[in-house]
């Protein structure tokens, strides 16, 4: 046959099906938008940061680093002449308003910026005055985010009047205000407000050299019309020049914010799995569409047959009208998923850095549509398998039923599916085993629910008998066999696993971050403080009231060598074990980016190894602490240092190793002769690295502290150590885990959106099921009313039936999302489970709500027909 | 259950057979098998001597598509497909050139020349069998088998269909196996074949009825129900 004559078979048979095909294209079309979505955002983002990569460097290439540029490198000889640098440095630090009336000003933890002339190099920040920032910044000059004088309860005034911050040890003129920088990508996980000084201000703050936390970076502007592949040249020409370890990281805009897209990513492959859920579940519905609807073409397949239309014409026809359908279907949840995806910005402005989205991404439409076609194909596939096997003898004896489909096709057919889930998976995730993992997951879900649907549906059948004659046939009704309800109950299932197993983790973890910082923990965090300051800053802390006072000294060091043998040579041979030469970066990340988990963890052990190390020297370990292997301070002859377990696995050394260590210069040789495990939940001080008493004493050091400060006093705390020891950073442990909630909330957010399309999904498979029956139903309406029921009752009846279904959906899907939030809140995040009745109890309520009016709005033509339209057709 | 059993027959080119019997007694299973849409558990079927029943379900079609014509006593037109198109199927199905053409020319030959754009639903019984019978004849098959055509009409309309059928039978030359239960329409054949309980029971020529000169379908068969 002419493939132009199969198509217009194909347009010919779908003919009059408007109406069973709403269902399929509905479950095909909220599936393709949620995918559609998430991929248009995700693709969107990236190709933002790309096109804007030069200004999110705000320079061609940077160095950059948690240590200052060794003394002995010279930048300029590496450079083509006419480059431009500019020194940035970046820290979290105290600010103040002045003391007033003898009291100290009010405090706020800042990310401080000090900036060279030139910077940005690329982009602009948007400045009230609006001049440029280095004509602003003189050396006594500070511009702020609007917000930080508002914090600090300043008043903004005009020159020479202008509010007055206090920054380490100097005072600052608020010259200026910043509301956007073309570095910063706004997500909202800022320490706390920007505050920006020249490089002289920071000198004249003091902060520099007292153990703070800085990072350095250098930005480079290269000379115009410099050729593109001159960029990677001079970048490989600096890793060389500087020390060969991860200290220094040569970043260029081609790169285009690598770790940034990796997090965008990320996150964006979890949603898009998500979302592919709701895909997948549609297609359940589209498997019960198409085998509703060839059910009732079983005659014209007979008769096709006997005109001489052979078998896998017949397929091929059909399939090709699944495909038709698919493509309209798939076209549809495309112009959905653009709406949403176009709405999410505005909907959720907090969520995603909106001016970075490219909103156009033909690539993202394209996914849509082949997933859509491919989901509608694969699921299509066995009730298809069964056109093969009608008899074309039905033209003469209607009783001719299709006879089994051969095991062999049906094998086929269900392989061909399972393998095309996971192909469609894996162009999602790109990642084999991640796809495996879940296709199988869902698998075994949609099994265990069909299984526990279709056993539930039995009992409800031999329960005893109830008076109520809705109740009695709305039971009748779901435990009948052939009713197509045990599709429905299984995607409405998944979709409240979906919904509800995010709301509990999410619930379980927030409260868990919320509440108040359990016991005796800290509730505070001070950093940085110098030696010297201690004393004063105990006794300031003690006079707060404050509780549960310790600390602890820190010296900073480095790991020269393990058992003899260079650190900088172990890392260079981890790195070519993950199999990248230095130079192809680029594809590294790339690869990285679809491996994911094992390359950083590979990433974890070379950062272990060449990181800068916080050590501290304790005669006793915290209470905490439990040591797993060896003994403290057990060799007399040598000196000795305990690891934290897992930090020595990823460093490859155990009791017995040797570690070289440098500090700040001085080389010292320690022996491993305990490991330890640590509860990191206590919130207590603790380190990796903890070095036998009497050896680090005389090193250059700070000391951190932990206090229990009562709620309400912080401020306060904050503001006093703010305007005597401004050099010391206060951590509220509260906010902090805010901060981490925040994050939380937002993919928690996307998760239940995107589950909500999943419920959708659900509620279009129940409400296509119900319409598939219309006939049967439309005549059973016709039986009742004609025996005398009341279209109320019959509504009734029919209500107690979905209601039923909406029920055993919402109490499976329940059962499950509690042993799955179980899981994930147990083994995944290690917190005791805690039940929620109230939100179990809504779920079930909402699915039940959801079934029936879903299914009340499908019956609505079945209920409103009068018994003697349907007898008389009989 | 054996259905059909120990039946030998043959029908020759350009010959007219009924096939009579009571309910249950075979008819249409041996149209059935006549056609390849059903398999006999045992015997032969041979079409143009060659035999069919191992022919695979493709070639079976293909047979079915070129030789073959059908109409059934419950018309078995496509609901969702105009009188047109459904006439236009076995054209399109063979590729034929001019079929639009072919299938107007045989649809105002059946008397609806007006009425292809009407679906089945909006035509009447008897006008539907018409456009059957359009399509029955569309492809100028060599043999047309007719399960009760006149079954499910009226006197008047079962009789004017019957003289189109014939009509259209004469013009094109075409072997005719037609199952009824009416002795009169059988009375018009040149042969009529009595089944009773899966047998023949007994076969009548009509005078001057040409002898058979081929045997294009024959074979002692039987047919047992799965």
């Amino acid at each position: 046959m002419k493939p132009r004559t199969l198509f217009s078979w194909m347009l010919r048979e779908s003919r009059g099906a408007l109406g069973r095909f709403t269902f399929f294209v509905a479950c095909l079309a909220v599936g393709v938008a949620a995918v559609v979505a998430i991929a248009g955002l995700a693709a969107g983002l990236d190709s933002g940061i790309r096109s804007e990569a030069r200004q999110l460097l705000a320079a061609d290439l940077a160095i950059e680093s948690r240590r200052a540029l060794p003394e002995t490198f010279e930048i300029a000889p590496l450079l083509p002449a006419g480059s431009r640098t500019a020194e940035v440095r970046e820290m979290v630090t105290m600010v103040a308003a002045p003391p007033r009336d003898g009291k100290p000003g009010r405090s706020q933890l800042v990310e401080l910026k000090a900036v060279e002339r030139g910077y940005p190099f690329y982009g602009n920040l948007t400045l009230t005055p609006a001049k440029p920032l280095s004509d602003l910044l003189a050396p006594d000059a500070a511009i702020v985010a609007p917000e930080l004088i508002g914090y600090l309860g300043l008043s903004r005034g005009a020159p020479g009047r202008e509010p007055i911050l206090r920054v380490g040890t100097a005072e600052f003129r608020i010259v200026g205000e910043v509301s956007t920088e073309p570095d910063r990508v706004g997500i909202g996980t800022a320490f706390g407000p920007r505050v920006f000084l020249s490089m002289a201000g920071l000198e004249r703050a003091g902060l520099i050299g007292k153990g703070s936390r800085v990072s350095y970076k250098t930005l480079i502007a290269l000379p115009a019309g410099l050729p593109g592949d001159r960029l990677e040249t001079i970048a490989g020409r600096l890793r060389d020049a500087l020390p060969a370890n991860e200290a220094y990281r040569v970043e260029t805009f081609r790169q285009a914010q690598p770790q940034l897209r990796r997090s965008f990513a990320q996150v964006g492959r979890f949603l898009g799995l998500v979302a592919l859920l709701s895909l997948f579940v549609g297609g359940i519905g589209v498997a019960q569409s198409v085998r509703a609807w060839l059910a009732g073409r079983l005659d014209a397949i007979a008769i096709l047959k006997c005109l001489g239309l052979r078998p896998r014409e017949v397929l091929a026809l059909y399939l090709g009208q699944t495909a038709l359908l698919g493509l309209v279907g798939s076209l549809i949840g495309i112009l959905l998923g653009a709406g949403v995806q176009a709405a999410v910005p505005h909907l959720f402005p907090d969520l995603i850095p909106a001016t970075l989205l490219r909103p156009w991404q033909p690539g993202a439409l394209l996914r849509g549509l082949g997933l859509g076609v491919g989901v509608a194909l694969l699921f299509s596939l066995p009730p298809l398998a069964s056109l093969l096997r009608v008899p074309p003898s039905r033209v003469l004896r209607r009783d001719a039923e299709p006879l089994p489909v051969h095991r062999a096709t049906a094998g086929f057919a269900f392989a061909a599916l399972a393998v095309g889930l996971l192909g469609l998976t894996f162009a999602q995730t790109e990642s084999l085993l991640l796809s495996a993992q879940f296709v199988g997951a869902l698998a075994l879900a949609t099994g265990l629910l069909a299984v526990a649907a279709t056993l539930l549906a039995r009992s409800i059948g031999r329960l005893p008998r109830f008076s109520s004659i809705a109740l009695r046939h709305g039971l009748g009704a779901l435990a009948r066999p052939g009713a197509a309800t045990v599709g429905a109950i299984v995607a409405l299932g998944l979709g409240v696993i979906t919904v509800l197993t995010m709301s509990l983790v999410e619930r379980r973890i927030s409260h868990e971050l919320s509440r108040e910082v359990p016991g005796n923990a800290p509730s505070a965090f001070l950093v940085d403080i110098q030696p010297a300051q201690w004393p004063g800053v105990q006794a300031l802390l003690t006079r707060a009231r404050a509780a549960e006072i310790e600390s602890v000294p820190v010296v900073m060091a480095r790991i020269r060598s393990i058992d003899g043998r260079p650190v900088d040579q172990i890392a260079a041979e981890r790195k070519e074990g993950s199999g990248a030469p230095p130079d192809r970066r680029e594809e590294r990340e790339g690869r990285e980016r679809r491996e994911g988990t094992e390359n950083r963890e590979e990433r974890g052990r070379r950062w272990a190894l060449t990181r800068e190390q916080r050590l501290t020297y304790l005669e006793k370990l915290p209470a905490d602490n439990v040591v797993v292997a060896g003994k403290l301070w057990s060799d007399p002859n040598q000196g000795e240092v305990s690891l934290e377990q897992s930090f020595a696995e990823d460093l490859g050394v155990g009791l017995g190793s040797k570690l070289g260590f440098d500090v700040q210069g001085v080389p010292m040789d320690l022996v491993v002769t305990s490991l330890r495990t640590v509860d990191w939940g206590t919130f207590g001080i603790n380190f990796y690295l903890v070095v036998e008493p009497g050896l680090l004493e005389d090193a250059p050091q700070q000391r951190v502290a932990t206090a229990r400060l009562a709620s309400g006093s912080e401020q306060h705390v904050q503001d006093l150590l703010a305007a005597s020891y401004p050099n010391v950073t206060f951590l509220r442990i509260r906010e902090i885990l805010g901060k981490i909630l925040g994050v939380l909330q937002r993919i928690g957010l996307g998760v239940r959106f995107l589950g909500g399309f999943t419920v959708l999904s659900g509620i279009a498979i129940l409400a296509g099921a119900i319409s598939a029956g219309s006939v049967r139903r439309g005549r059973e309406v016709a039986l009742l009313k004609t025996l005398g029921m009341t279209r109320r009752q019959v509504a009734t009846a029919f209500a107690v039936e979905y209601a039923l279904i909406g029920g055993v959906a919402g109490l499976l899907g329940a059962g499950a999302g509690a042993a799955l939030s179980w899981g994930v809140v147990t083994r995944g995040f290690e917190l005791a489970w805690e039940p929620e009745p109230a939100l179990l109890a809504l779920a079930v309520a909402l699915s039940i709500v959801l079934s029936v009016v879903a299914g009340l709005a499908a019956s609505f033509r079945a209920l409103e027909r009068r018994p003697i339209e349907v007898l008389r057709a009989e | 259950m054996t259905i059909l059993d120990g039946i030998d027959l043959s029908i020759a080119t350009g010959e007219f057979v009924a096939v009579l019997g009571p309910s249950g007694s075979g008819k249409s299973t041996l149209l059935a098998l006549m056609a390849g849409l059903d398999r006999p558990t045992s015997g032969e079927i041979l079409f143009d001597g060659r035999p069919i029943q191992a022919l695979s379900e493709d070639d079976l079609a293909r047979l079915r598509r070129a030789e073959l014509g059908f109409v059934f006593q419950s018309f078995q037109l496509l609901g969702n497909l105009t009188a047109r198109e459904n006439v236009l199927l076995p054209l399109e199905l063979l590729n034929a050139p001019d079929a639009g053409a072919r299938a107007e020319e045989l649809l105002a030959e059946v008397g609806l020349g007006d009425r292809g754009h009407h679906y089945p639903t909006q035509l009447s019984g008897g006008e539907q069998q018409r456009v059957a019978l359009a399509r029955a004849f569309a492809t100028r098959p060599p043999i047309l088998l007719a399960d009760e055509p006149t079954g499910n009409l009226d006197g008047a309309t079962g009789r004017k269909i019957l003289e189109i059928l014939l009509g259209l039978r004469e013009r094109h030359g075409t072997t005719m196996v037609l199952v009824t239960h009416d002795p009169a329409v059988a009375a018009l054949a040149d042969r009529r074949i009595h089944l009773r309980d899966g047998r023949i029971e007994r076969e009548e020529r009509s005078e001057g009825a040409p002898l058979p000169t081929a045997a294009p379908l024959a074979s002692p068969l039987s047919e047992t129900a799965a």
